[in-house]
């Protein structure tokens, strides 16, 4: 017969109740729950507005009510003329973004990693207000210096120089409206990565009689390299996925069958109730694969750059 | 020590400020102009345009709405942010797997993306589980589903359904600049020693753990505003003209007949302005450092 | 032939006098040791000598040939940093090898002397390792080798054994004396760690706020600090405050010797350890034992003095034997040998 033992809060635990599973059970749950209750409420509000969207998108792209689970959907989207184009477009685009943004944000991300802190910071400021700075905002100042009565362009009219500058919705105007913020995110992105060189290196090169350029041939460029490749791998995926200042800047010659993105494609089938939402989701699954490949590459070439630092 | 040419250096800076400020300057002179066709500077000049913005009554509310959005974003997305990564860092390290799977996905989707997933959920396939779930179970919780499955789309439309969304799709930024401030500043050790002192979890959230990641939250949250502040997809897909904020406004002028195009100069230039405060505002309070901004950032070299 | 000659060194950042007009000759195949505490200009000086500062004026000769305008590339020097600053992505060897690569050399020629160089510092098995996967005194007896590899006239190291275990610390610092000796090489030696500067200097310079204050053989430096921060700094010594009167420092029975003026002031008393005496007859002055510190052969006992009034602390160190038979609170009789003892004005620099 199991006696009540008094325990220091009073409530008195039998052996018996001491050896239950359902004890064991309800001991397991209050100290998972505890383990995890702070990160619930984010878990969640995460998990429904961002997780449970990703899984309703990709499940779009291969089912719908009327055809049950099938892959006609992809198939439509790869054999139509308008989503090979923007697909390709679309690529074309973001790689020609992401090689300005590497060729001219390394050496600015170089530079500024040097800069004692006042002017840094004051360079970092631009940086990050120019990186923010997209959308309907940033279309509009193109078009205010750019476009056919802009500043830059009516300047170049007044002294004299027979050039216009790329016109809004063509190609070319959206490579240079990306690399507005794409150059100065591509500094923000590689920026810590910059102080991995260090200056007894510069010195030691110096001292063994190493010219500059010698010093970034053999030193400096191998080590920072891996970092400018994993920096301009993410200004692919991330123009592939701008959306507002393509649309701002590029609707009109969109809907004129002009110019194709895989962006301005979503978007197109999701404002006007075209009832093809399954291609939109097709392209925004295509994306997505798009995404999660770019970040596995990423981590590898992140694990390959530190190869030699343990 | 750079290694680099001076004078290089020098031409190099002197063509990516330009390139920056230019079509800022272009804008603003565009704001103060009266008709501006045929040279380099405008015909006429005015400050007409921006009385007539703040006079306009549209332009204040879509502004007004954008602020007190953000600011609302902020506050939501620290208080559920901060205690998740203290959580992850001094009880629970497994946490970390699910929150940064998480955070990975507004840089892997285009938000336009994301808000056309959220369209989806919300209209159709959560009601639909949910009224199937019901039919499966007892009278009376199958009501309270069934009630839910109705409400759910009603919040399209809403500034909820936006609060929620920005919230998610801008934690990220709050998340890695919390946590790489917490790694800084040793919160497990110092969440130790406060255990020996005596403290409990929240006392410890609010006395030690806050004051010392002050410059992460800052930054982190600042990126959060900024991020909600130009938000353009999600307010667009789920709410459409009922809940307009500056981007959609803008957009919408831009559209317009051109007599309207002089307002979102100013709009354009006060954004400006509100996110270059913001910028110095990130700079100043992480000492001249970058943000860190991604996943791996820690392994770009940057922790000592 | 390949001696270093530095006249009227200085250095000033705005109003910080880093370097105050430093002139120092140094022998060619001489080790000499720049000592003194952070921030007392050695560093400084060495860099200087390596051309990676540009003192604010002063001549800079290296075997005779004015260096002072020329930049690191062209001065035949090799250097060894605090942190090894070994290339990351290169072997061992390929790092030996890298001032040689830089000045052309043919392959042909490098290896052999890449061998040799490795042989010397004893790195021959690991020579095709990355630095991260050697231990930090391997690293730095890479990067020796690799400033010895272009043949320099000097060879500067900066704190070279400062990240290192205290183990591997008296080891490798012998290591670096044996080859320096062998290679008869002309040898800048920085550090803050006065025992390594003594163990295998030719000549100590001791340095405080950018100024020699003292340049002798390890010997003398120990025995005959001439200013009160050499004094205080190398070697381990009692430091007391006493008044002198009359051109006398006294303190009961325990100290009695000249002043450096006649006339009265106060003074810094400092004296080794080992000249306090323990006297059986009687003679002395008494003071209590507070406290004993066993410390291998020798042991270290923590005295307190009294006399009119004032009190002073001290420490004597005597064989461990001998404290045995001490107990904490016995009083002895004590008096202190003057013939090392130093006496220094207090305001003295």
């Amino acid at each position: 017969m199991a006696k009540a033992v008094p325990t220091p809060t009073g409530a008195g635990i039998t052996e018996e109740k001491l050896s239950s599973s359902r004890f064991r059970l309800g001991r397991w749950v209050r100290e998972g729950l505890a383990a995890w209750l702070p990160a619930l409420p984010l878990l969640i509000v995460a998990g429904a507005f961002l997780l449970l969207p990703t899984i309703q998108i990709v499940y779009q792209s291969v089912h719908n009510s009327e055809l049950g689970w099938t892959l006609q959907f992809w198939k439509d989207t790869f054999q139509s003329n308008g989503g090979r184009k923007s697909i390709l477009t679309s690529i074309r685009l973001g790689l020609i973004s992401a090689t300005i943004a590497l060729f001219i944000g390394a050496p600015l991300a170089w530079l500024i990693s040097r800069m004692l802190t006042a002017k840094r910071s004051v360079w970092l400021a631009l940086m990050n207000v120019s990186a923010n700075f997209g959308g309907i905002g940033l279309a509009f100042s193109y078009v205010a210096a750019l476009g056919t009565y802009g500043m830059v362009t009516l300047a170049f009219k007044d002294i004299g120089i027979n050039f216009t500058p790329p016109q809004v919705g063509t190609l070319a105007s959206l490579i240079l409206a990306y690399s507005y913020s794409n150059v100065p995110l591509f500094v923000l992105l590689t920026l810590p990565a910059m102080s991995i060189l260090r200056t007894d290196w510069m010195e030691a090169a110096e001292v063994a009689a190493a010219s500059r350029f010698q010093f970034w041939r053999y030193v400096g460029l191998p080590i920072l390299a891996p970092f400018f490749i994993a920096g301009w791998l993410l200004i692919f995926t991330w123009s592939l996925g701008i959306y507002g200042l393509a649309y701002a800047l590029g609707a009109n010659a969109s809907a004129a069958g002009q110019l194709r993105l895989i962006t301005l494609y979503i978007g197109l089938f999701l404002n006007t109730s075209a009832g093809r939402e399954e291609r939109a989701a097709v392209m925004a699954a295509l994306l997505l694969g798009m995404a999660a490949v770019s970040l596995i590459l990423y981590r590898l070439i992140l694990r390959w750059a530190l190869r030699w630092f343990s | 020590m750079v290694f680099v040419n001076k004078f290089a250096r020098w031409t190099f800076f002197t063509a990516i400020i330009l390139y920056v400020l230019i079509p800022m300057l272009a804008v603003l002179v565009y704001s103060f102009s009266t008709r501006w066709t045929s040279n380099i500077l405008p015909d006429g000049y005015t400050l007409s345009h921006w009385g007539d913005s703040f006079r306009d009554e549209r332009l204040r509310a879509a502004l007004w709405r954008t602020l007190w959005m953000a600011g609302a974003v902020l506050i939501f997305d620290i208080l559920l942010v901060v205690p998740a990564v203290y959580w992850q860092r001094v009880r629970n390290p497994r946490i970390r797997i699910f929150t940064e799977l998480l955070a990975a996905i507004p840089f892997a989707l285009p938000f336009i993306v994301i808000a056309f997933g959220i369209l989806r959920i919300v209209g159709t396939s959560a009601p639909t589980v949910l009224f199937e779930i019901a039919d499966v179970l007892p009278g009376f919780l199958g009501d309270r589903l069934v009630s839910i499955g109705n409400w759910l789309p009603t919040m399209l439309g809403t500034p909820w359904i936006i609060l929620f969304g920005h919230a998610a799709i801008a934690f990220p930024f709050l998340y890695w600049a919390v946590d790489g401030s917490m790694a800084a500043a040793n919160i497990g050790r110092l969440n130790e020693a406060a255990q020996m002192c005596g403290a409990t979890p929240i006392q410890i959230l609010r006395l030690v753990v806050l004051p010392n990641i002050g410059a992460g939250l800052a930054a982190g949250g600042m990126l959060v505003f900024a991020t909600s502040f130009g938000e353009f997809a999600l307010v667009q897909i789920l709410a459409g003209a009922r809940f307009e904020n500056i981007s959609l406004y803008s957009l919408d002028l831009l559209n317009n007949t051109t007599s309207q195009v002089e307002k979102l100069a100013v709009l354009t230039i006060v954004t400006f302005a509100i996110l270059f405060a913001i910028s110095i505002g990130v700079v100043y309070l992480n000492r001249g450092q970058g943000s860190r901004l991604l996943p791996g950032a820690r392994a770009m070299g940057g922790e000592k | 032939m390949s001696g270093v000659s530095l006249n009227g060194i200085s250095k000033h950042f705005g109003n910080v006098r880093a370097l105050d007009d430093v002139s120092v000759e140094i022998a060619s195949g001489e080790l000499i040791a720049l000592l003194g505490p952070s921030g007392c200009g050695k560093t400084t000086l060495l860099r200087s000598v390596a051309g990676l500062e540009q003192p604010t004026s002063g001549v800079i000769r290296i075997g005779g040939k004015d260096v002072s305008h020329e930049p690191p590339r062209k001065r035949p020097i090799g250097m060894v940093f605090q942190s090894y600053a070994l290339f990351p992505n290169m072997t061992i060897r390929e790092n030996v090898g890298f001032p040689l690569k830089v000045r052309k050399e043919s392959s042909d020629k490098i290896r052999p002397k890449v061998e040799e160089l490795l042989e010397l510092v004893g790195l021959s098995s690991q020579a095709d390792r990355y630095p991260h996967q050697v231990s930090g005194g391997q690293q730095q007896r890479g990067a020796l080798a690799r400033a010895l590899a272009p043949s320099p006239e000097v060879l500067l190291l900066d704190e070279p054994l400062s990240a290192l275990d205290a183990l591997v610390r008296t080891r490798l610092r012998d290591e670096i004396r044996r080859i320096q000796q062998l290679v008869k090489i002309t040898a800048i030696y920085v550090t803050h760690d006065q025992s390594e500067a003594m163990a295998i200097a030719d000549r100590v310079a001791v340095m405080n706020h950018g100024k020699i204050e003292q340049i002798a053989e390890p010997p003398e430096i120990y025995e005959d600090p001439s200013t009160k921060f050499s004094a205080g700094f190398v070697g381990n010594r009692n430091a007391i405050e006493l008044a002198s009167t009359n051109g006398r420092v006294e303190f009961g029975g325990f100290v009695s010797c000249a002043a450096p003026s006649i006339g009265s002031q106060r003074v810094v008393l400092f004296f080794r350890p080992e000249d306090v005496e323990f006297m059986e007859d009687g003679s002395g002055h008494p003071a209590m034992v507070e406290n004993k510190l066993f410390l291998g052969s020798l042991s270290r006992v923590y005295l307190l003095l009294e006399s009119g009034g004032a009190s002073v602390r001290l420490y004597a160190d005597i064989s461990s034997r001998q404290a045995l038979r001490l107990q904490i609170g016995q009083i002895v009789n004590v008096k202190l040998q003057t013939e090392h003892a130093r006496v220094f004005p207090v305001d003295a620099q």
